[in-house]
C-alpha cells in the first residue's frame, strides 16, 4: 500500500515535471501517450475509466489531436484519429474541459460509458487577423480604421482578363469602373479618389494591375482611407490596395502542388446599340458611289441618312464598271449588311492555367508558381497572352534570423488589341455609327484591291471609313510589357523586445507599344493614307531601400502593453520614355522608321525623383478597453521646390470593444467602436499618377487612344520653360509658360476624419461594420485661374478646399446555418460620398464659370434647349429647338450610392456563388445613342412619327414637325452670364408650325447633350459559380487530394431603369459625365478545374 | 550567422548609395525643357499664331462661304466669349525681344517686329470686344486684375506701337542686323516696314466713324503717312503683301485633297460675296466658284453668269443643306481650293486693301493729290489679277458634273476690263455715297479668304455690303456685333470687366451692342 503510494506520488512527480517541460517544448503530443502509459501503470480503485468523441458541432467531423485535461488534477488526454479518448482513473465527480484550436472549449462532466462532445468553432471575424500598412499584421478588432478583407480564392474561378475586375462588388466603397476593352485599366475608385497605391507583401509596386496573377494572392486588403495608409505617405492619400501572396504550405509529404484552370467563352451581348437597317448611307436620301472620295453623290464621310433599301438601281462600291465607257453600272439597292456588327464579331476566349509547388521545411519555405492567361478577343485577330512568374521564400537561419525573398516576373503581350476610341481607328466608329448596311461584311474578307495588294484596300468608302477586316488583319497594335517586382528582408530578432528589419524592393517595367498603319489607312490627320509606323518605349524604375526597428515592451502596471516601430525609406524613382513616329511611309508594308517619307517625328522625356521618409507607430493596449495606435511619417519630396519639400503626416486611431468589458445583451456577440484622425500631405500635382507618350508636349497623333502607363513621379509641369514645338515648314518654335508659380506652394494637404462602429449579432450569424467618413482637402496646390491680360492664364498656389463626405457599410449573415443542410451566407456592401466645394483661393468667385462655394464638385454643366416659362422648347424660325448660349446645371455625375450583394449557398458537396451589384443615381451623356442619332444609325429614327418623316426626307418633303412653340414677336434675349432668357414679357409663342427635315431636326438635337443625359442607375447579375467538390472516396482513388469543378458564368444580366440607353454598358464610367465609344459588352461563361496532387 | 547579416546589411546600404549620384534638391528641375531660348524660335511660333488662314470661321463670319452641313458647323451669329488667348501670343512677344536683348541691345529687329505684332494683336482683341486691359496687361504676377482701357486709348497705343515699329525698322534696315525664322519676308526689315504702314492705314480706316477725334487726328496722320514714302515707305503692288505661303508637307491650305471628301459639298458660297461677284459680271466669279449643277440642268450656260448662286447666310440651315445637296448653290472652285496642297497664299496685310483705303481716303477728303478713281481701279485690276484673271481669252475649271476630284470640264470666258469697268455698277460714281459704297463692295470682294476678319469689320463700320440674315444666323436672325468678353474674366477679374461692360454697354455684356469705333 505505502509502496504503491509512493510509487504514484512518483509518478505524478514525473508527470507534473514533465508537464512542464513538454509546455515549455509545446511537446504534449509526445508526453501524453507517455502519461497514458503512466497512468495504465497505476490503478485507483474508486476511480472510473472515462471515454468519449469530439466532433465538430456542424460537419460532425472527427477533430483529432483535441486535448482533455481534468479539472483539478493532473491529467490530461488527446484525441486519436477518429476523435476518441480515455480517461483512466478519473474521480466520478470530476469534469473535464475539452479545447481544440479554433474552437470554443467545453467543460463537461465525466461520466459512464462513451460521452460524444461537439464543439462550436470560434467565429473567426471575431479574431482576425488582418495586413495592414507596410505588411504589419494586426487583429483587426483592434484596430481602429476601416479595412475590408478578400480572399484571394475567391476571385480565382469566374475570371476576369484583369483580375482586379474581379474585385467589383466586393468591397464597401471600392468602385471599380471596370472596362471591357483589352489592355485599358480598369477605373479604381475608392470613396470617390483614385486608388494610385497597390502593394505586394508590404511593399509598394508600380502596376497597372494587369501583371497581378491571382492565383499567387492569399487575400487582398482595401485600406480605405487615409488613416489605414498614413504610413504610406502621400501615395496613400486615397488608401490603398494590400495584396498578401501565398507562402509556402506545409503538407505531410512537405509539399504541395495545385492547378487551378479556368476556361470561359465571351458570347451574346448584354448591351448592344440598336441600329436601323432599312436607309443607307448618304444625306438628305441621296447617295451614289463615285469613287468614294466625294466623286459621287455623298460618297465620302458619309452620314446614314441616304435612300431606303428598296431595290432602286444606284451605282456602288461593287457596281460593275463597263470597261469601255469606264462608266459604273447601277445596282440594287440593298440591305445586304444587316447585322454586320454581329456577324463580325466572333466569340472571344479566356483561358487561365495556373500551377504552384509549395514546399515547407523547419528551415524554409517555398513556392513557385508559373501560370498563363490567353484571351482570344471578339474582334477578329485581337489576342492577349500574360505570363506570370513568382517565386517566394523565407529562410530561417535560426531562431532569430529569417531572410524573405520574393520575385514575380510578369509579361504581358499582343501582336494587336483594338483601339476603340471614337474615329476612323475604331471598328465600333466605322461598323455602328457612321456604317450603312448597303455593304455586307462577308465580302469585305478580301480587302486588298485586285492588283494593288499592300497598297489599296477595298471599301465603300474611301475618305474616312475602313473595311473592318482591312482593319484587324493589317492595322495593329502591339503591346509588349515586362513587370518585374522584388524584394528581399531580413529580420532579426535581437531580444525579447525588439526586432529590427530591413528591406530592399525594386518594381520595374519596360514597355513597348507600336502600331502599324497601312497605305489606304487614313485616320484624322492621316488623309494621304500613305501608312505610319509608331513605337512608344517606357521604362520605370524604382527602388526602396527600408529599415524598421519594430519593439514591444512588457506590460506596464498590468495594465498597458505597448508596442510599435520606428524606422526610414529611401524611395528612388527613375522614367525614361521615347516616343518616335513615320511621317509616311516610302514604301508599303515596312515599318522601319528609316522607310520614313518625310523626317521623323521623335521626342523622349526623362525624370528622377528621390524620396526620403521617417517613421514610426506606436500601438497602446489598454488592457481589454481600447487601443490607441499613433504614427507618424515625414517625406521628402524631390519634384516639390526646396524650400517646402519636406512634409509630416501624423495619424492617430483609436479602437475600444465595448463587448469585452461591458455587460451585452446576449444577442450582441461583439460591439466595438472606433475613431480616427489623419492629416496626409502630398505633391499634388507637383506628382503625376499616369503619364502620356510626349508628357509636356502636345501629343502628335491626332487619332485614338494616347496611353496612359503608370508612373508616380515628377510632372514638371510648373517649370518656368519654353515648349519646343514644330514650326513653320518643319522648323522649331518655341513658346512659353503660360502658367506661374508661387515659390511658396505648400504640399497639398488632406485631413480624414473616420468614425466606425462594427458589431456581431445572434450568435455571430449577423455582422455589421459601418463608417463614417469625411476628407477636408485643402489648401490645393491649385491651378488659380488668373486674368489672362497678364499674359498668363493660371498661377499655382495654395487654395481652395473640398471636402468630402461619406459612408461605406457591410452587412453580413448566415440566413441559413445547418449542418448537413443547405447554408447560405449574404454579404452586402454599400458605399456612397459626395464632395463639396468649401472654400474657393482669395479673389476667385467662381470656379470654371460654374462652381461656388457649397456646390458639388461633380454637378454637370451642359447645353440646353431654350424654353418658355412653362417648359416647351422655343423652336428657331425653321422649326428646329434653339439652343441657350450658356450650358445649364443637369444633374451630378458620381452616383448616390454604390451596392453589391455576395451570395454564398452550400449544400453537401455543392456551392452556389453569386453576385449582384450596382450603382443608384448619378448622370452622364449617352454618346453612343447621340452619335447614332447624328449619324441617322439609331433604329429609333424609322420607328413612329420619326420614321414617317424619315421617309418623306427620303422624298424631299419637310415633314418633320418638332414638338414645342416658335417665336411671335420679339427677339430673344439672354442674360450674358447665366444664358438664360431675360425678356419672356416682351415675347409672344406660339406652337411650332414649321416642318423641317427630320435629318436636320435631329443634327440639331442631338448636337447637345440634353436629349441624351442618362440615369447611370443600374444592376448586373454579376458572376454565378457552382461549384462541385469531388467526394472523399472518389479522390482518394484518384491521384488528386482535392479536386472541385466549378461552372461558372459573368457579365450573365444587365438591367437599367430606361431600357433606350442599353447600349451602353455602363460599368467602365463611375463618375464620367460623358462616355466614349466601347465595343459592345458579352456574357461569359465556362468552366473551372482546381486539382491538389 | 552574424556575419551573413553584416554582409546583406552592407549590400542594402551600398546599393541605395549607388543609385544617388545626383543631389536631392537637383531634380526638382526639368531635365527635358529649356529656360532660355534664342528669339527667333518664339518668332517662329507668334508669326504661326499671327497668320489667318482661308476657310476659317472668320471667312465664314464675313459671309464669304457658308457651311450647310449641321454636324461640322452653321452660319450663326451666337457669339459668346472671346478668347484671351491673343494676351499669351502677346507675352510670347515679349519674352522674345528680351531673349534678343540679352544679345543685341534694344532696338533690334525683334524689338522693332515685337511692337508691330503687339499693335496687330491688339487691334483684333480691340475689335472683337471694345474695351481691353493694356496699360496693366502683362505684367504677370504684378498686376493679375488688370483695368481696362476704354477703345479709345487701346488705339492710341496701336497707333503708338506702329510709329515706333516703322521708326525702328526704318533705323535698323541700313545696319547690320541678324534675324532669323522670318518666314514672311525671309529676315527683311525694309519690307516689314511697308507692312506696318499699310497696317496702319487700315487702322485709320476703321476709325473713320472718330474722323473728329482731335486726340487722334486721323486725317493727319494718314495725309502725314502716305505724304512721306521714304519715312514710311508702303506696299506698292501685291508682291510687297504680307502673305502666308502654304507648302505640301506641313502647312497644308484648309481646302486640299486630304479634305475634298469631307468638305466639298458642305461648304457652299455664299450670296452676299457671290452674288455680287456675278451680278457685277465679275470674272473672279469663275475663278473661285462653280456654276450650280441645277442652274445648268435648267439650261443656264456653265460659263455665264447666271449659272451661279450662292445662299442666303440667313437661310435655314435644312433648306441650305437640302438645296445645296440638290445643285442649287455654287460649291467653291475645287480646280483651285482642292486640287493642290498650296490653294493660293493668303494675305495678312495687303496691297489690295491698301488701294481701297486710299480711294476711301481720297473719297472723304483726308488725302489730297490723291484720285479715289485710280486707287478703287488699282484695287480691283490687282484682285483679278491674283485670281488670274487675263485681259482677253481666259480658260475656265469647273467639275466635271459627277467626276472626281482629278476630273474637270474647261470653258472659255472672254474678258475685257474696260467693258466691265464701263458697268454702272462697277465704274466710279464720284463723291456721294454711291461711289463710296463702290469703293467699299470691291474691297470686300477682294477681301475674300484673306485679311482675316476686315470683311466683316468693314461691313460693321460701313453696312456695306447687305449681310443676309435670316433664322440661319441665330441671334434673333441678326449679326452680331461683337463677341462677349471671356467668363473666365468675370470669376477672377470681376470688378474690372464689369466696369468695363458698365461703362460701353449699359451693364449687359451684349454681343448686338455697338462698340465706340462704331458708334
Amino acid at each position: 500500500m505505502e509502496l504503491r503510494y509512493v510509487k504514484v506520488l512518483r509518478i505524478d512527480l514525473c508527470f507534473k515535471i514533465l508537464n512542464m517541460i513538454s509546455k515549455q517544448l509545446r511537446l504534449q503530443w509526445i508526453i501524453t501517450p507517455l502519461m497514458l502509459l503512466g497512468l495504465s501503470l497505476s490503478s485507483i480503485a474508486q476511480n472510473i475509466q472515462f471515454k468519449g468523441k469530439v466532433i465538430d458541432a456542424d460537419t460532425k467531423i472527427a477533430l483529432e489531436a483535441a486535448t482533455i485535461l481534468v479539472k483539478g488534477q493532473n491529467q490530461s488526454a488527446r484525441t486519436n484519429a477518429n476523435g476518441q479518448f480515455t480517461i483512466s482513473n478519473v474521480s466520478p465527480n470530476a469534469s473535464i474541459v475539452v479545447s481544440y484550436v479554433g474552437y470554443t472549449s467545453k467543460t463537461v462532466a465525466v461520466s459512464t460509458g462513451e460521452v460524444v462532445i461537439t464543439l462550436v468553432k470560434e467565429d473567426v471575424s471575431l479574431n482576425e487577423v488582418v495586413v495592414t500598412a507596410l505588411g504589419i499584421k494586426k487583429e483587426k478588432k483592434k484596430l481602429g480604421y476601416a479595412t475590408q478583407d478578400v480572399k484571394g480564392a475567391e476571385l480565382v474561378k469566374a475570371r476576369e482578363v484583369n483580375p482586379i475586375n474581379n474585385l467589383v462588388g466586393k468591397v464597401a466603397g471600392l468602385t471599380v469602373g471596370m472596362n471591357q476593352e483589352m489592355l485599358r485599366l480598369p477605373n479604381l475608385v475608392l470613396r470617390g479618389g483614385r486608388v494610385n497605391l497597390i502593394v505586394v507583401d508590404g511593399i509598394p509596386i508600380n502596376s497597372d494591375t494587369w501583371n497581378i496573377s491571382p492565383d499567387d494572392i492569399e487575400s487582398y486588403n482595401v485600406l480605405k482611407g487615409p488613416v489605414a495608409s498614413a504610413l504610406y505617405g502621400y501615395r496613400g492619400q486615397n488608401g490603398a490596395i494590400i495584396i498578401n501572396t501565398k507562402k509556402g504550405t506545409k503538407d505531410k509529404r512537405g509539399f504541395a502542388v495545385e492547378l487551378n484552370s479556368s476556361t470561359t467563352v465571351q458570347n451574346g451581348f448584354i448591351a448592344l446599340p440598336r441600329t436601323q437597317d432599312e436607309y443607307g448611307p448618304g444625306d438628305h436620301g441621296k447617295y451614289a458611289f463615285g469613287d468614294g472620295l466625294g466623286g459621287g453623290i455623298n460618297d465620302a464621310d458619309y452620314d446614314v441618312w441616304g435612300p431606303k433599301f428598296e431595290g432602286q438601281l444606284i451605282p456602288q462600291y461593287d457596281s460593275p464598271v463597263d470597261p469601255i465607257t469606264g462608266k459604273r453600272s447601277s445596282t440594287p439597292w440593298l440591305a445586304r449588311g444587316k447585322d454586320n456588327l454581329k456577324r463580325f464579331i466572333q466569340s472571344g476566349i479566356l483561358n487561365t492555367t495556373n500551377i504552384s509547388v509549395a514546399s515547407s521545411t523547419e528551415k524554409a519555405d517555398l513556392r513557385f508558381s508559373l501560370g498563363n492567361t490567353y484571351n482570344k478577343g471578339i474582334l477578329p485577330n485581337t489576342s492577349l497572352n500574360i505570363t506570370n512568374l513568382n517565386l517566394a521564400s523565407t529562410l530561417r537561419f535560426n531562431s532569430k534570423l529569417t531572410l524573405d525573398a520574393n520575385i514575380n516576373y510578369s509579361r504581358q503581350y499582343s501582336d494587336n488589341f483594338p483601339d476603340v476610341d471614337y474615329g476612323p481607328n475604331s471598328v465600333i466608329y466605322n461598323m455602328t455609327i457612321w456604317g450603312g448596311a448597303d455593304w455586307n461584311i462577308d465580302d469585305m474578307k478580301n480587302y486588298w484591291q485586285p492588283g494593288k495588294e499592300g497598297v489599296q484596300s477595298i471599301y465603300a468608302e474611301y475618305q474616312r471609313y475602313h473595311n473592318p477586316y482591312f482593319m484587324a488583319y493589317e492595322w495593329t497594335r502591339g503591346h509588349y510589357k515586362n513587370d518585374i517586382y522584388a524584394y528581399t528582408s531580413l529580420t532579426y530578432k535581437l531580444n525579447k523586445y525588439v526586432d529590427l528589419f530591413a528591406r530592399t524592393s525594386a518594381t520595374t517595367y519596360d514597355l513597348l507599344r507600336n502600331e502599324k498603319m497601312p497605305f489606304s489607312a487614313h485616320p484624322y490627320g492621316r488623309e494621304e493614307g500613305k501608312g505610319d509606323y509608331r513605337e512608344d518605349k517606357r521604362g520605370l524604375f524604382e527602388m526602396n531601400n527600408e529599415f524598421r526597428a519594430n519593439f514591444r515592451t512588457p506590460e506596464i502596471a498590468k495594465f498597458f502593453n505597448i508596442s510599435g516601430f520606428a524606422g526610414g525609406n529611401l524611395r528612388q524613382f527613375n522614367y525614361n520614355s521615347s516616343f518616335a513616329s513615320t511621317n509616311y511611309l516610302n514604301v508599303p508594308n515596312v515599318y522601319n522608321f528609316a522607310n520614313s517619307r518625310n523626317p521623323v517625328l521623335a521626342y523622349n522625356f526623362a525624370s528622377e525623383m528621390r524620396v526620403r521618409s521617417l517613421l514610426y507607430s506606436v500601438d497602446i493596449e489598454a488592457n481589454k478597453y481600447a487601443n490607441l495606435n499613433i504614427t507618424g511619417r515625414n517625406d521628402q519630396l524631390s519634384a516639390l521646390s526646396k524650400d517646402n519639400n519636406s512634409f509630416f503626416y501624423p495619424s492617430f486611431n483609436l479602437s475600444t470593444v465595448l463587448s469585452d468589458y461591458l455587460t451585452m445583451p446576449k444577442q450582441i456577440n461583439l460591439l466595438k467602436l472606433r475613431a480616427s484622425y489623419a492629416k496626409v500631405r502630398g505633391g499634388g500635382s507637383f506628382v503625376n499618377d499616369y503619364i502620356g507618350s510626349t508628357p509636356n508636349n502636345s501629343f502628335p497623333i491626332g487619332y485614338g487612344q494616347q496611353y496612359q502607363s503608370t508612373y508616380g513621379g515628377p510632372s514638371y509641369t510648373y517649370a518656368n520653360v519654353y515648349s519646343t514645338g514644330t514650326g513653320y515648314n518643319n522648323t522649331t518654335q518655341a513658346s512659353f509658360t503660360n502658367t506661374l508659380l508661387d515659390s511658396d506652394v505648400q504640399p497639398d494637404d488632406r485631413t480624414n476624419l473616420e468614425f466606425g462602429v462594427e458589431s456581431r449579432l445572434l450568435n455571430n450569424r449577423l455582422g455589421i461594420e459601418a463608417t463614417y467618413f469625411s476628407y477636408l482637402d485643402g489648401p490645393q496646390i491649385f491651378s488659380k485661374a488668373i486674368s489672362q491680360a497678364s499674359g498668363f492664364a493660371s498661377y499655382v498656389v495654395n487654395g481652395t478646399k473640398t471636402k468630402r463626405t461619406g459612408y461605406d457599410f457591410t452587412v453580413n449573415g448566415s440566413i441559413l446555418k445547418k449542418a448537413n443542410g443547405i447554408n447560405w451566407d449574404v454579404t452586402l456592401n454599400v458605399g456612397a460620398f459626395k464632395n463639396i466645394l468649401e472654400e474657393l483661393p482669395a479673389g476667385v468667385n467662381v470656379l470654371n464659370t460654374f462652381y461656388t462655394k457649397g456646390m458639388r464638385t461633380d454637378a454637370i454643366y451642359i447645353r440646353k434647349f431654350a424654353r418658355t416659362q412653362d417648359g416647351q422648347i422655343i423652336n428657331d424660325a425653321g422649326g428646329r429647338p434653339t439652343i441657350l448660349p450658356v450650358a445649364q446645371f443637369a444633374g451630378y455625375s458620381n452616383p448616390d450610392f454604390v451596392w453589391g450583394v455576395n451570395n454564398k449557398v452550400s449544400y453537401k458537396a455543392f456551392t452556389l456563388n453569386f453576385q449582384l451589384d450596382g450603382r443608384v443615381g448619378g448622370m452622364m451623356e449617352d454618346y453612343v445613342r447621340k452619335k447614332t442619332f447624328q449619324g441617322g444609325r439609331h433604329i429609333e429614327t424609322i420607328e413612329g412619327a420619326m420614321g414617317l418623316a424619315r421617309f418623306q426626307d427620303y422624298k424631299g418633303v419637310k415633314s418633320y414637325l418638332g414638338e414645342g412653340v416658335q417665336v411671335g414677336s420679339g427677339a430673344i434675349a439672354y442674360d450674358a452670364v447665366t444664358g438664360l432668357i431675360t425678356n419672356y414679357g416682351s415675347l409672344t409663342f406660339a406652337p411650332n408650325a414649321t416642318k423641317t427635315y427630320l435629318q436636320d431636326y435631329i443634327s440639331r438635337v442631338h448636337g447637345i447633350p440634353e436629349p441624351n443625359m442618362m440615369s447611370k442607375t443600374y444592376l448586373k447579375l454579376r458572376e454565378v459559380v457552382v461549384t462541385y467538390e469531388l467526394p472523399a472516396g472518389l479522390v482518394k482513388k484518384s491521384p488528386f487530394k482535392k479536386a472541385t469543378v466549378s461552372l461558372v458564368g459573368r457579365n450573365l444580366m444587365y438591367w437599367m431603369p430606361d431600357s433606350k440607353f442599353k447600349d451602353v454598358d455602363i460599368d467602365q464610367y463611375p463618375g464620367e459625365s460623358s462616355i466614349g465609344l466601347q465595343t459592345p459588352t458579352t456574357r461569359s461563361y465556362g468552366f473551372n478545374l482546381n486539382f491538389i496532387f | 550567422m552574424k556575419k551573413i547579416f553584416q554582409i546583406v546589411t552592407l549590400v542594402l546600404v551600398i546599393g541605395s548609395m549607388a543609385a544617388c549620384n545626383k543631389s536631392f534638391d537637383s531634380l526638382e528641375a526639368d531635365p527635358n525643357r529649356a529656360t532660355s531660348v534664342p528669339a527667333n524660335l518664339i518668332l517662329n511660333n507668334v508669326l504661326l499664331n499671327f497668320t489667318n488662314g482661308g476657310f476659317s470661321t472668320k471667312q465664314r463670319s464675313n459671309q464669304y462661304y457658308l457651311c450647310n452641313y449641321d454636324y461640322y458647323g452653321n452660319n450663326e451669329y451666337n457669339w459668346t466669349g472671346y478668347s484671351f488667348g491673343g494676351y499669351n501670343t502677346l507675352k510670347n512677344i515679349a519674352q522674345m525681344e528680351a531673349e534678343a536683348t540679352k544679345s543685341v541691345a534694344s532696338p533690334n529687329p525683334y524689338t522693332a517686329i515685337g511692337k508691330f505684332l503687339k499693335a496687330y494683336f491688339l487691334y483684333d482683341l480691340t475689335m472683337n470686344l471694345g474695351d481691353i486691359p493694356v496699360s496693366d496687361a502683362l505684367k504677370g504676377l504684378t498686376n493679375v486684375t488688370p483695368k481696362y482701357d476704354t477703345q479709345k486709348q487701346v488705339f492710341q497705343q496701336i497707333l503708338t506701337y506702329l510709329e515706333q515699329a516703322n521708326t525702328e525698322m526704318g533705323t535698323l534696315k541700313t545696319t547690320n542686323y541678324v534675324l532669323a525664322s522670318d518666314f514672311y519676308y525671309g529676315n527683311d526689315l525694309s519690307k516689314w516696314q511697308k507692312a506696318v504702314n499699310a497696317f496702319k492705314l487700315r487702322v485709320l480706316i476703321q476709325l473713320s466713324n472718330k474722323e473728329a477725334d482731335a486726340d487722334l487726328a486721323i486725317k493727319a496722320k494718314f495725309a502725314e503717312t502716305i505724304s512721306n514714302p521714304t519715312k514710311y515707305p508702303v506696299f506698292a503692288s501685291d508682291a510687297d503683301n504680307l502673305t502666308f505661303v502654304y507648302n505640301n508637307q506641313y502647312n497644308k491650305y484648309s481646302t486640299n485633297p486630304d479634305n475634298f471628301g469631307f468638305d466639298a459639298t458642305r461648304y457652299n458660297m455664299s450670296s452676299t460675296y457671290l452674288g455680287n461677284l456675278a451680278s457685277l459680271k465679275d470674272p473672279r466669279t469663275f475663278f473661285v466658284a462653280e456654276p450650280a449643277s441645277a442652274l445648268v440642268a435648267s439650261g443656264k450656260l456653265p460659263n455665264s453668269y447666271d449659272a451661279f448662286a450662292g445662299a442666303g447666310a440667313g437661310e435655314d440651315l435644312a433648306t441650305m443643306s437640302k438645296n445645296a445637296g440638290d445643285g442649287k448653290y455654287s460649291f467653291i472652285n475645287r480646280k483651285r481650293y482642292y486640287q493642290t496642297y498650296t490653294a493660293e497664299t493668303t494675305t495678312q496685310v495687303g496691297y489690295q486693301e491698301l488701294c481701297f483705303n486710299m480711294a476711301e481716303a481720297a473719297h472723304r477728303g483726308w488725302i489730297t493729290g490723291q484720285s479715289a478713281e485710280t486707287w478703287y481701279q488699282n484695287g480691283i485690276k490687282a484682285s483679278q489679277a491674283f485670281y488670274g484673271v487675263k485681259e482677253g481669252a481666259n480658260t475656265v475649271t469647273f467639275q466635271k458634273p459627277n467626276g472626281t476630284l482629278a476630273e474637270s470640264v474647261t470653258y472659255a470666258v472672254d474678258y475685257k476690263y474696260a467693258d466691265y469697268y464701263a458697268q454702272a455698277t462697277v465704274k466710279y460714281a464720284g463723291s456721294g455715297t454711291a461711289g463710296l459704297n463702290q469703293i467699299l463692295l470691291q474691297k470686300y470682294l477682294s477681301l475674300y479668304q484673306n485679311s482675316g476678319a476686315e470683311g466683316y469689320y468693314n461691313w460693321r463700320r460701313t453696312g456695306v455690303p447687305t449681310f443676309h440674315t435670316g433664322p440661319g444666323t441665330g441671334n434673333s436672325q441678326r449679326v452680331a456685333l461683337r463677341y462677349q468678353y471671356p467668363s473666365t474674366e468675370r470669376a477672377v477679374n470681376k470688378a474690372n470687366v464689369e466696369a468695363a461692360i458698365a461703362s460701353q454697354y449699359g451693364g449687359a455684356d451684349d454681343i448686338n451692342a455697338k462698340m465706340w469705333i462704331i458708334k
